[in-house]
């Protein structure tokens, strides 16, 4: 693919850039967005939910993009920052895809560019984003997502167990964790009807190995997209770096997930949206990714739905958005689990945050922030593709006054972890369908937010 | 003192280490017992400083200094009781890391910070750390507890390992071992025979001082 020529060049960088300690490159970081939160005048601004100003996201991008230039990214294998320079950057960014066909046969999907309040329908991925599962219950939590026709692609949970064990990563155990995961989540899309639709891979390749095991031979093919990140904040290794090797020589779709830590060397809400602008930036050029994913993360909460959170995705989606066709996504990521009201105005807070924003694709959800076993199912996806669907065409203003309505339904429970219940209770798990309980709790609330403004297509 | 402790709250904000050490020295020499400057101006203003962050006040990279700032303080008390051979220890000695295949180190960092900030001596080995280097260290460095961190289901079975290998070697009982990260629970802790678990790190400090409670008893 003509966005993947350059992998020589970032193995150079990695081997010949500037060396330096990692902990002064964590200095590096904190200091240069210090800097350029001065430079550009970015504050947060705690009484909106959103941004809805053109110049403050173009402003973000420009910082965002200073960043990239500044600090580069850092291999913490080879103590090196790989750096490029703004003309290489934008090189990168101007070949890089603005639509992507994935999935097979008639389950084919095609995302595209979006810019903010854009009519156009975002993509939806519905799916537990590594949330845990026993090997028993796999297969059915992922038709549960599968078998959603508003949902256009699916992504895997983690398996808790396997064969009876608990699998380690980084051991044997990955390669057969791989090809379990290969194995059950096709037999789910089979089962939904839906054999060709395309899924988030390799998710159990917490290394390198899962993923070099579970896309060769019968293993999940080009047409799925397949994840490497960058470590917080702007860190790459080589393992995520044999990923990308391997992925661009075998010519499979690359999705990049980043996630910017609030409180950490980001800093606050505008230092968590610079870094993220500055690293979809940077996964463009070192990991050739066609898909851009952030879940920006709360230190205390583990989510990506508290305020300050949510108006930084405003802002880096905005800014990335509007200067650029890169095919961006954000996942819902919220502390609430199911059969709770609170899950589902978070996801409509996300869900609308990011469609308005100019989003491509809007993913999630990994609910209970994906660490509680079996509590995810596919009814909160189905709900947050809903919002996505009701929420193009929206304006930034309006959006901003629905999710303040929205947000006082979950923001105060959120250091209270409404883990809800797991997938056994809130659905029928052998019929693979959702309990009317939670069905009735999804109506209720579905019915609260038409009121609030947002108008449900279905 | 009340000059003293503001102006030392302004370094330890500022990361002003010299600074601190400077007028550190001059309260002592001026009488001021060394222990009435830990007890009543260093740890009320950590744990101002803890809770600063706590609010998200104050940030990571904040921490980090004030963590700096405080060692250095501490050094310069420790020198002064040493002459005056009163003796001070530090809190115990604690081997930190983020188990092998995981590189999540967020949560461990906050951990090891706060650590250092309580006067903990902390050695960490950062992320993705094989159980055998754990053990090498804490068996090379005489560390009184050895502090494991996971976010992974599937990383957490090497938590299991340490203690395995610890046991198999016969030195199980020479270290207390605590264990946290995200999907780590009291009850599974409890399981694998760890000596203690917290959910977060002001309460891993708690947990650590009594670790080493039971370990001067014991
Ligand atoms: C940030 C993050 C990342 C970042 C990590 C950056 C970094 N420098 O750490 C990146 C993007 C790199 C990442 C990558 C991956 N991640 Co991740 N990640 C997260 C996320 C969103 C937040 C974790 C975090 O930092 N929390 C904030 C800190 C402050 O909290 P904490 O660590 O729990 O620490 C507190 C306490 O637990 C305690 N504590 C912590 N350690 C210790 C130790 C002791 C001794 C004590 C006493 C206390 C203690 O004190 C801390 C402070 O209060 C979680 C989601 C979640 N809800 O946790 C997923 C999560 C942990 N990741 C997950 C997964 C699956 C992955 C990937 C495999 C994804 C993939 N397919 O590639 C990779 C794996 C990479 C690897 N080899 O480890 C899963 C794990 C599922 C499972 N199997 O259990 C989670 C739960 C999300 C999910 N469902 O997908 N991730």
């Amino acid at each position: 693919m003509k966005s993947h020529t350059r992998l020589l060049t970032v193995l150079d960088r990695m081997d010949n850039g500037p060396v330096m300690e990692e902990k002064d490159f964590d200095k590096l970081i904190s200091k240069t967005v210090r800097g350029l939160i001065k430079k550009y005048s970015l504050k947060y601004d705690r009484s909106e939910a959103i941004i809805t100003d053109d110049d403050l996201a173009d402003r973000f991008f420009e910082a965002g993009l200073e960043l990239a230039c500044t600090t580069g990214v850092y291999c913490t294998d080879t103590h090196t920052q790989m750096i490029f320079s703004k003309e290489e950057i934008l090189q990168a960014l101007r070949w890089a895809p603005d639509a992507l066909t994935i999935g097979s046969g008639l389950d084919q999907c095609t995302i595209v560019t979006r810019r903010p309040e854009d009519p156009v329908v975002p993509k939806i991925v519905g799916g537990g984003f590594g949330a845990p599962i026993p090997e028993e219950w796999f297969s059915a939590v992922m038709e549960s997502y599968a078998k959603e026709p508003v949902i256009d692609s699916i992504v895997g949970c983690n398996f808790f167990t396997t064969h009876g064990r608990t699998p380690k990563t980084r051991s044997p155990w990955e390669v057969l964790l791989a090809w379990r995961e290969v194995e059950l989540i096709k037999s789910a899309a089979q089962r939904a009807g839906r054999p060709g639709i395309s899924i988030g891979v390799v998710e159990n390749a917490v290394s390198e190995i899962g993923e070099l095991s579970g896309s060769s031979y019968g293993g999940f093919p080009q047409c799925d997209w397949h994840h490497t990140c960058f470590v917080s904040e702007l860190k790459t290794n080589y393992g995520l770096l044999i990923k990308v090797a391997h992925l661009v020589k075998t010519g499979c779709i690359i999705h990049s997930f980043y996630n910017p830590i609030l409180g950490g060397y980001a800093g606050g809400a505008e230092g968590v949206a610079i870094c993220a602008v500055a690293g979809i930036i940077m996964e463009c050029v070192v990991n050739m990714a066609t898909t851009f994913s952030i879940c920006p993360t709360h230190p205390f909460y583990n989510c990506d739905t508290a305020p300050e959170l949510i108006w930084a995705v405003s802002a880096a989606q905005q800014a990335v958005n509007r200067n650029t066709h890169l095919l961006t996504t954000v996942m819902t990521s919220p502390v609430s689990g199911p059969m709770t009201e609170s899950l589902l105005y978070e996801c409509a807070t996300m869900a609308t945050a990011a469609t308005v924003s100019g989003t491509a694709r809007i993913d999630g959800v990994r609910s209970a922030v994906g660490v509680e076993i079996l509590h995810v199912t596919g009814l909160e996806a189905r709900f947050n593709g809903e919002i996505a669907h009701a929420a193009a065409g929206v304006s930034r203003k309006d959006a901003n006054e629905m999710i303040k309505e929205f947000q006082k339904h979950y923001v105060p429970y959120l250091d209270k972890r409404p883990i809800g219940k797991s997938f056994l209770e809130a659905y029928d798990p052998v019929k693979v369908e959702p309990t009317q309980e939670w069905l009735d709790m999804y109506g209720k609330v579905k019915d609260e937010v038409g009121r609030i403004g947002l108008k449900m297509k279905y | 003192m009340e000059q003293y402790y503001n102006k030392l709250m302004e370094c330890v904000l500022e990361g002003e280490e010299e600074e601190a050490v400077e007028i550190t020295r001059a309260e002592i020499e001026g009488g001021t017992d060394p222990l009435d400057i830990v007890q009543k101006c260093l740890v009320p203003i950590l744990d101002d400083v803890g809770d600063k962050f706590s609010k998200l006040e104050i940030f990571l990279p904040d921490l980090i200094m004030s963590a700096d700032v405080a060692k250095a303080v501490k050094d310069e008390i420790r020198a002064h009781l040493l002459s005056s051979s009163n003796g001070s220890e530090s809190s115990g000695k604690v081997v930190i890391g983020t188990v092998q295949g995981d590189v999540h180190d967020i949560g461990k960092n906050i951990v090891a910070t706060l650590l250092e900030v309580n006067g903990y001596e902390v050695i960490d080995l950062g992320n993705d750390v094989a159980p055998y280097t754990f053990i090498e260290t804490a068996k090379r460095e005489k560390v009184d507890i050895i502090a494991l961190s996971s976010l992974l289901t599937t990383s957490m079975p090497y938590m299991v390992d340490v203690l395995k290998t610890l046991d198999g070697l016969g030195i199980r009982d020479q270290y207390k071992v605590i264990v946290g990260g995200g999907p780590v629970s009291a009850e599974w802790a409890e399981s694998i025979g760890a000596d203690g678990y917290s959910n977060d790190a002001n309460e891993a400090v708690e947990l650590c001082r009594k670790m080493m409670a039971e370990r001067k008893a014991g």
